[in-house]
C-alpha cells in the first residue's frame, strides 16, 4: 500500500499582470489580467512505506510547489494526492499527526526559549504521551546529541546545533512521514554526516518515509536509493540513484580557451563535443573510459590553448546531461525505472 | 569664510537630505495617520463644543477661542510629539555608533538638530491635507497681520530648539539607564498633557499651569499656537521670545555640558 | 467538544511560554504593562481638569462620562490582551512562510496565531478601565447588585468580541497585503468616537458607530442602560447579539482568506 500517491498533480499559477506607471495601475485595478503561470505540470509518483526519496530540481524548478502540494498547504489545480490515503488539505488536522516537516531554516522552535521547553511545547501541541516524550527526549539526546543543548535557547544555538534541534522537534510525534527541505544546508561535513546518520537510523528503527529536496549531491548519495527530478514544473527522471550515477555521474566537462580559431576538430575517443565557438571549446567525456588528462593532452596536440578548467558535475549539469541523454540515448531505461518523456530542446512543451 | 559657509552647508545639507526620501517611502502609513487626525479633530470639536452647552467661558475663553485654538494646536502639535532625537541618539549612544558620528567633520548635535528641523517642515507640510479639512469643514480664525505670522514662526523654531535640547539631554540619561523605550513613552504622555495640544493652559489649574510653563513641551505648542489663535496678544511677543532664548541658552549648554560628559564615559570606558 | 478544554490548556501553555521569554527582558516588561496607563493618564487628566470647572458634559457628569471611558478600554483590553498578533499576520507569518508551519500542526491555524502572542501590555489597559468603572461606580446611583454586575460583565465581554471581530476582518487583509495595520488601525481607531457619550456627536457618527462599526454597543449604551436613561432595549442588550453577528463574518472573512493563501501560495 503505497504511502504517498501524487496522480497528475498540477499547479498553475495567476500572476497578475500590470503595466508600469500610475495609468498601469489604475487599469489593472479595473480589468485584472492575469497570465498563467505553470509551476507544476503532470506529476505523478508514488512511495511506500519505508522510503527515502530524493527529490532534486533547479531553483524555481517546481520542488517547493510540489512538496507544499504533498503537505497540503496548497491546493493543487488539478490532479489528487493522497498521504496515508487521506486528501492533505481536506483533513488537515489529521494529515498534520502522521506527518512531520523541516521547512529549511525557518526553525519551528522559539527563538528565546530552552530547547527542552520548545520540545515541550511541541510535544503538548501534537499530544505526545509524557511517559513517551521523556524516552523520546532521552533516545535524541543520544542519538543527536541534545544532552548539552537542552538548556540553551535556540538564539544561542550554531547552524548545526540548531538543525539538531529542529529534527528532535520535527520526530517527536513519531511521523510517518518526515518532509525534510535543505536539512544539511550549510552545514560542515562532520554535522552532515551526523545529521545523515540519524535520518538513516530513523527510517531503519521506525520505518520512517522520508521525501528529501537538497541540492546537496552528498545527502542524495548517502540516504536515497530512489531520486526523482523536476524541471520546469514536469517531472523528468523517477527511479533509483544508481541509473543516474551509471548513466550521467561519470560525465566531466572540460572547457578550452584557444589561442586562435578553431578549424577542424578531431574529437579524442570517448569524448563528446558540447559547444564550440570562436575561441572556446566544450567537450565532455565518460570518467570511466578516459581521463582529463587524456583529453587535454590530444586537444593540446591539436591547438594552442590558453587557459582551460574542468567542471565537476553539479545538479544543474546533471539535469542538463539528462536532456541531452534522453535525446541521444534510445536505450530503454530498466524497468523500475520511469523516464518521462523528456521536454524538447527549445523548451517546454507542456 | 564663505567657503567654510558652503562647505559646511554641503555637508548638513547632505545629511538633511535622506530624511525625505525616508519619509516618502510610507505614503500609505500618511493617509492613515491624516485619517487618525480627523477622527481626533472631529472628536475635541464634539467634545468643546459639549462643554460650552453648560457654560460660556471656561478659563477667560469662549468656545470660538477655544476651538479656534485646539484645531490649530491639532496640525501644529506634531512638534512636540514627534522626537526621534531620543531614539535615533539615545540608542546609537549606546551601541557605541556615536564613535563613527564624533569621528566625522562635524558637530553631531548640530547635524542632528538640522536633520530635526528638516523633519518638522516635513511633518508640517504633511499637516497640510488636515488643515484643508479643518478649514472647510469647521473654518478657522487667523490672524490678517503678517507680523503675529512672522511672531509665531519664531516661537515654532524657538521652542523646537528648545525641546530638542531638552530631548538631547534625556538622549544621555539613556546612555546610563539603558532603558529609553520606558523613559520615551513617559515623556510623549507628559508631553501630550503639558504641551496644551489637548487643553489650553489658561484653563488649568494654577499648579498644573506652573509645571506646564517650567517644562520645556509648552513652548512648542501653547506659546506659538496661542499667539496664532489670538489668546496670547502680540504686544506679549518680545516677553515671550526673551523666555524662551532663555529657555534655550540654559539648555543648549546643559546639553553639550552633559554630552561631553557622556562621551568622555564612553571613550574612558571604550563603548 | 474534547477540543475545549485542550485548547484550553494549550492556549495556557502558551501564554507561559510568552511570559517566560518576555520575562527575559525583564525591565521591558513592566514598561510594557504601565505604558498604557501613561497614554491614557494624559487623555484623563485633561478631560478631570475641564470637567471640574463645568457643571456637566451635555448632560453627562464626570462619574457617568467615566464610566463610559472605563467600559470601553475594558473592551479594549480584551482585545489586546488576546488578539493583539493580528495585525502581525502578513508582516511576521505570511511574508516570511512562517505562516506554513501552522497549517502542518495539528492545531487551529486560527487559534494558532492568537495563542502565539498574548500581550501582557494589555492588562494595563485592562486595570485603568477596571480602576475608571470603580471610581465611577459609587459615584452613580446605581443599585450593584448581581444583575447589574452581571449585565456588565455580558456587556463588557461583548464588547471585547466587538473588537476582536473587527480587528480580525480587517487583519485577514494581511493575506493579500504585506502590511494590514494602515486597514486595522483605521477601523480600530472609531473607537475613540466611543470613549464620550454618542450624543455629543453628529448624527450621522452615531449611526456609524451603531450600525456600522458598533463599538457604541460596548460603552455608550450599556452606561445609559445602567444610568437609568432611555435606551431602546434592542440598543441596550445588543451587544452579545451584535457580538456573535460579527464574529460569524470574522470567521467567514477569515476562511475566504485561507482559502486565498491555500489557492496562491503567496
Amino acid at each position: 500500500m503505497p504511502i504517498i500517491e501524487a496522480n497528475r498533480l498540477t499547479k498553475v499559477y495567476k500572476i497578475p499582470e500590470k503595466e508600469p506607471g500610475v495609468a498601469g495601475a489604475i487599469k489593472a485595478l479595473f480589468r485584472p489580467r492575469f497570465t498563467s503561470k505553470p509551476a507544476v505540470s503532470d506529476v505523478s509518483f508514488v512511495v511506500e512505506p519505508g522510503e527515502i526519496v530524493g527529490y532534486i530540481g533547479v531553483n524555481g524548478a517546481g520542488k517547493s510547489t510540489t512538496i507544499k502540494m504533498l503537505t497540503g498547504v496548497l491546493v493543487p489545480t488539478s490532479g489528487e494526492v493522497r498521504v496515508i490515503g487521506r486528501d492533505p488539505h481536506r483533513d488537515r488536522v489529521a494529515n498534520a499527526r502522521d506527518v512531520g516537516v523541516v521547512f529549511g531554516q525557518r526553525s519551528q522552535l522559539w527563538w528565546d526559549l530552552a530547547l527542552i521547553e520548545s520540545l515541550m511545547m511541541v510535544g503538548r501541541i501534537y499530544e505526545v504521551p509524557e511517559a513517551r516524550f521523556k524516552q523520546l527526549i532521552d533516545e535524541f539526546s543520544e542519538t543527536l546529541d541534545l544532552k548539552d543543548l537542552l538548556k540553551i535557547p535556540i538564539r544561542n544555538m550554531s547552524l548545526g546545533q540548531k538543525m539538531r534541534a529542529e529534527l528532535a522537534a520535527t520526530l517527536i510525534h513519531e511521523p510517518k512521514v518526515v518532509y525534510l527541505d535543505e536539512p544539511t544546508i550549510g552545514l560542515d561535513l562532520l554535522v552532515k554526516e551526523r545529521i545523515r546518520e540519524f535520518i538513516k537510523q530513523v527510517n531503519r528503527e521506525k520505518e520512517t518515509t522520508v521525501i528529501l529536496t537538497t541540492h546537496d549531491l552528498g545527502d542524495i548519495e548517502e540516504l536515497c536509493k530512489r531520486v526523482l527530478i523536476i524541471d520546469n514544473g514536469g517531472l523528468i527522471y523517477d527511479g533509483p540513484l544508481a541509473t543516474i550515477k551509471d548513466r550521467f555521474g561519470k560525465y566531466r566537462e572540460i572547457t578550452f580557451e584557444t589561442a586562435a580559431e578553431v578549424n577542424g576538430l578531431e574529437v579524442p575517443e570517448s569524448a563528446d563535443l558540447l559547444e564550440k565557438s570562436e575561441r572556446r571549446l566544450v567537450l565532455r567525456f565518460d570518467r570511466t573510459k578516459t581521463s582529463a588528462s587524456r583529453v587535454a593532452a590530444a586537444i593540446m596536440s591539436q591547438l594552442e590553448v590558453c587557459d582551460l578548467s574542468l567542471k565537476e558535475p553539479d545538479l544543474s549539469h546533471i539535469v542538463k546531461q539528462i536532456y541531452h541523454g534522453g535525446l541521444k540515448e534510445s536505450t530503454l531505461p530498466p524497468v523500475d525505472a520511469i523516464m518521462t518523456p523528456v521536454l524538447s530542446p527549445a523548451g517546454s512543451g507542456r | 569664510m564663505v567657503a567654510t559657509f558652503k562647505r559646511s552647508w554641503r555637508i548638513y545639507g547632505g545629511m538633511a537630505a535622506v530624511v525625505p526620501k525616508l519619509f516618502m517611502a510610507y505614503s500609505i502609513w500618511v493617509w492613515m495617520e491624516l485619517f487618525v487626525s480627523i477622527i481626533a479633530v472631529v472628536i475635541f470639536v464634539a467634545f468643546w463644543r459639549a462643554v460650552y452647552a453648560s457654560t460660556t467661558t471656561l478659563g477667560g475663553l469662549t468656545l470660538d477661542q477655544t476651538l479656534n485654538y485646539i484645531l490649530l494646536a491639532q496640525i501644529f502639535s506634531d512638534a512636540a510629539n514627534v522626537s526621534s532625537v531620543i531614539y535615533d541618539f539615545g540608542a546609537g549612544l549606546r551601541e557605541g555608533q556615536i564613535i563613527h558620528a564624533l569621528l566625522r567633520p562635524l558637530d553631531y548635535q548640530i547635524a542632528l538638530y538640522v536633520q530635526n528641523v528638516v523633519q518638522l517642515v516635513i511633518n508640517m507640510i504633511l499637516r497640510i491635507p488636515l488643515a484643508l479639512f479643518i478649514w472647510i469643514v469647521y473654518g478657522l480664525t487667523l490672524p490678517a497681520d503678517p507680523v503675529i505670522w512672522g511672531a509665531f514662526a519664531c516661537s515654532l523654531l524657538l521652542g523646537h530648539a528648545v525641546l530638542f535640547c531638552f530631548d538631547w539631554i534625556l538622549g544621555c540619561t539613556a546612555f546610563y539607564s539603558t532603558e529609553i523605550w520606558g523613559m520615551s513613552v513617559v515623556r510623549y504622555a507628559v508631553a501630550m498633557f503639558f504641551s496644551g495640544a489637548l487643553i489650553p493652559l489658561d484653563m488649568m489649574p494654577d499648579w498644573l499651569r506652573v509645571i506646564a510653563t517650567i517644562l520645556p513641551f509648552s513652548q512648542v505648542v501653547y506659546l506659538p499656537v496661542s499667539l496664532l489663535s489670538g489668546i496670547t496678544p502680540v504686544s506679549d511677543m518680545p516677553r515671550i521670545w526673551l523666555i524662551q532664548i532663555g529657555f534655550l541658552i540654559v539648555l543648549f549648554f546643559l546639553s553639550r555640558f552633559i554630552f561631553r560628559r557622556a562621551v568622555r564615559v564612553i571613550t574612558v570606558q571604550g563603548g | 467538544m474534547t477540543a475545549l478544554p485542550r485548547y484550553g490548556s494549550l492556549y495556557w501553555l502558551f501564554v507561559k511560554n510568552r511570559i517566560k521569554i518576555l520575562l527575559e527582558y525583564r525591565v521591558n516588561f513592566l514598561i510594557g504593562a504601565t505604558s498604557t496607563i501613561f497614554m491614557q493618564a494624559a487623555g484623563l487628566l485633561a478631560v478631570w481638569v475641564v470637567m471640574n470647572q463645568i457643571p456637566n458634559l451635555d448632560g453627562w457628569s464626570l462619574p457617568e462620562i467615566l464610566l463610559i471611558f472605563g467600559l470601553i478600554t475594558l473592551a479594549k483590553s480584551i482585545n489586546h490582551m488576546f488578539a493583539d498578533n493580528l495585525w502581525t499576520l502578513g508582516r511576521d507569518y505570511v511574508r516570511t512562510g512562517t505562516f506554513d508551519r501552522f497549517l502542518v500542526r495539528p492545531v487551529n491555524p486560527l487559534f494558532h496565531l492568537l495563542a502565539d502572542r498574548f500581550c501582557h501590555d494589555g492588562i494595563g489597559n485592562f486595570l485603568v478601565g477596571l480602576a475608571l468603572v470603580l471610581v465611577a461606580a459609587p459615584q452613580l446611583g446605581i443599585v450593584w447588585d448581581v444583575p447589574a454586575i452581571a449585565y456588565l460583565a455580558l456587556m463588557v465581554i461583548s464588547g471585547g468580541f466587538i473588537f476582536i471581530a473587527l480587528n480580525l476582518i480587517t487583519s485577514v487583509s494581511g493575506f493579500w497585503l504585506m502590511d494590514s495595520v494602515p486597514v486595522t488601525r483605521v477601523i480600530f481607531e472609531m473607537h475613540e468616537f466611543a470613549k464620550y457619550p454618542l450624543t455629543i456627536y453628529p448624527r450621522a457618527i452615531g449611526a456609524l458607530l451603531t450600525l456600522l462599526i458598533p463599538y457604541g454597543f460596548a460603552s455608550f449604551y450599556p452606561a445609559s442602560y445602567l444610568l437609568g436613561r432611555n435606551v431602546a432595549p434592542a440598543l441596550a442588550w445588543g451587544a452579545p447579539l451584535v457580538a456573535v453577528f460579527l464574529l460569524s463574518i470574522a470567521m467567514g472573512v477569515w476562511r475566504f482568506g485561507l482559502k486565498h493563501y491555500s489557492s496562491t501560495g503567496t
